[in-house]
């Protein structure tokens, strides 16, 4: 069974023909069209390439060779739980990732800039919590009457792309996505109270412009601290900072005009 | 979908699924449990994934995507050399700081030669002559942010606008870039500066153009001009040095007049690279400020 350990385009049809022997049909109807899917989110009877379905043989054991390589695949010890019964199964939240005290310690990290960060704290990529943000910065920008969830989508798009590539150029070890769209969300946190300050008084004063100013700079700031910390990069805080300032500054642009 | 299940096999009418970690379960309950996958999908995941052929499937296709994105970076780094870019991006603060202070006033520094270290040139954390890619790459960004801007004030912005200027002020990059490699190579210099490195040049421009455009901003036309001029020289004077050490012949670039048609030719090369920087500087931002 050299072909399963390849996975190579030929595996399903020239190996495992071989072993359709052992388990030609799910018993359903041998009259049936045996390409007949009653399950519509499972084709997978189609690329196992079943090119004898009528062939039943049941006194060949199922041996499960041919599931090989998921033997290796061990499953943990919680799920191996988890599939005996439905009341086993984690809570929801943590099945999904969602682990409120985390996000409450990293929105606690951006709330206070001058504190040291903690490098390990990004350890875990949770886009929860900035898509909480996100949805937030949108509200109260629709508090104020406009309507730019789109220009918001865009520019955060846009803006992580960006940051993550020069991210990548510029340190020793290299960041992933999911990080750096995590980092720059939690940390658009104060952009949300300067957008919800602009619902209440127009930001076009001076009194707006050092408030924006202010803003752009608690945010850029606690961005590149995290970054600084997560990524180990010496001297570059103002570096890094400064891509942050341009992307919050963009942020800005929309809750002021 | 569970008659055909119990009347299919005696054995385990009530589960709906079978845990296949155990050996030797029989052909039968092998097929039930395919059966009961999908079924079973119903339900959250580990279902799913005591399913042997869901397994099968969950592995070929994470090999695959694992296979995908090899590729994808293989040839990415044909096209795009990362490593090589990364040199370009090793900076730091003290670095930026002092490269933004020789563009706008060049005329006291003394030695403009690039150090190497065993034939590599030494990363620009280390050497203020060498050229960087993150101060062009933040210029051009914030060029195009401040045109942005400078196109509000006068009320003639729009969203549009942006990806307009920013595609015409690459267009111009790229043009100078490829222009300067031709002639280049018409003329025949032997030299080690490589397509990075003439775009690390050709981008210093912009931190000429973004402080032209803001203090005609804040202050009006006047400043405008002044402060172009004044980056203008800056500008040319830094990319004479620069690039004399880097084209000229030894002899020449220490300034004593060497006769020949060559040097005079790359002479001339060296003065129209460093001339179409103001030229280009004047171009970009003219109507910007009103």
């Amino acid at each position: 069974m050299s072909g399963f350990d390849n996975f190579n385009t030929d595996f399903y049809q020239s190996s495992y023909s071989v072993d359709d022997q052992s388990q030609a049909t799910y018993g359903y109807g041998n009259a049936d069209n045996p390409y007949n899917k009653p399950y519509g989110q499972y084709d997978y009877s189609q690329p196992m390439g079943y090119s004898s379905p009528g062939m039943m043989q049941p006194q060949q054991p199922y041996t499960g060779q041919i599931f090989q390589p998921t033997q290796t695949y061990t499953p943990s010890p919680s799920q191996s739980m988890y599939s005996s019964s439905f009341d086993d199964e984690p809570p929801l939240l943590e099945e999904l990732g969602i682990n409120f005290d985390h996000i409450w310690q990293k929105t606690l990290t951006v709330l206070h800039p001058m504190k040291a960060a903690d490098g390990s704290i990004m350890n875990e990529t949770d886009l929860a919590g900035p898509m909480v943000f996100c949805l937030a910065f949108g509200a109260t920008l629709l508090l104020s009457g406009k309507i730019q969830f789109g220009y918001v989508y865009g520019i955060s798009a846009i803006g992580c792309l960006g940051m993550y590539c020069l991210l990548n150029l510029m340190s020793m070890t290299g960041v992933s996505f999911g990080c750096v769209a995590s980092v720059l969300g939690y940390c658009l946190l104060p952009m949300i109270l300067l957008s919800s300050f602009g619902v209440l008084f127009s930001l076009q004063g001076m009194m707006g412009i050092i408030l924006t100013a202010a803003i752009i700079g608690w945010c850029s700031f606690s961005a590149s601290k995290i970054f600084i910390s997560a990524l180990a990069m010496d001297g570059q805080q103002l570096l890094v900072a400064y891509p942050c300032a341009l992307l919050y500054g963009v942020f800005a642009l929309i809750s002021v005009f | 979908m569970r008659l055909r299940n119990s009347s299919m096999d005696g054995s385990d009418g009530s589960q709906l699924f079978e845990d296949t970690s155990r050996a030797g379960s029989g052909s039968q309950t092998g097929y039930r449990n395919q059966q009961a996958g999908p079924q079973a999908a119903g339900f959250p995941g580990q279902s799913l994934l005591s399913d042997p052929m869901s397994n099968l499937a969950m592995a070929y296709g994470s090999s695959l995507a694992s296979q995908g994105r090899e590729m994808v970076d293989k040839n990415l780094d044909r096209f795009i050399p990362i490593s090589k870019l990364k040199y370009y991006f090793a900076v730091d603060t003290v670095y930026v700081g002092k490269k933004l202070g020789l563009l706008v006033f060049p005329y006291m520094h003394e030695n403009w030669e690039v150090s190497y270290q065993q034939d590599t040139p030494v990363a620009p954390r280390f050497d203020v002559n060498a050229p960087d890619l993150y101060i062009p790459a933040m210029g051009f960004i914030t060029y195009v942010l401040v045109a942005g801007l400078a196109l509000g004030t006068q009320n003639r912005f729009s969203p549009e606008l942006l990806g307009v200027q920013a595609s015409s002020a690459l267009v111009w990059l790229i043009m100078e870039v490829l222009a300067v490699l031709l002639s280049l190579y018409l003329v025949t210099v032997n030299t080690d500066l490589t397509t990075i490195d003439l775009l690390a040049f050709s981008g210093y421009k912009y931190v000429g153009m973004i402080v032209g455009v803001v203090a005609g901003l804040l202050f009006g036309k006047p400043a405008y001009y002044l402060s172009l001029l004044w980056c203008c020289v800056a500008i040319f004077v830094f990319m004479i040095r620069t690039l004399r050490l880097k084209l000229l012949s030894e002899a020449a670039a220490e300034g004593r007049l060497v006769r020949g048609a060559r040097n005079q030719l790359r002479m001339y090369l060296t003065m129209s690279i460093a001339a179409a920087q103001p030229i280009f500087m004047y171009w970009l931002t003219y109507h910007l400020i009103r």
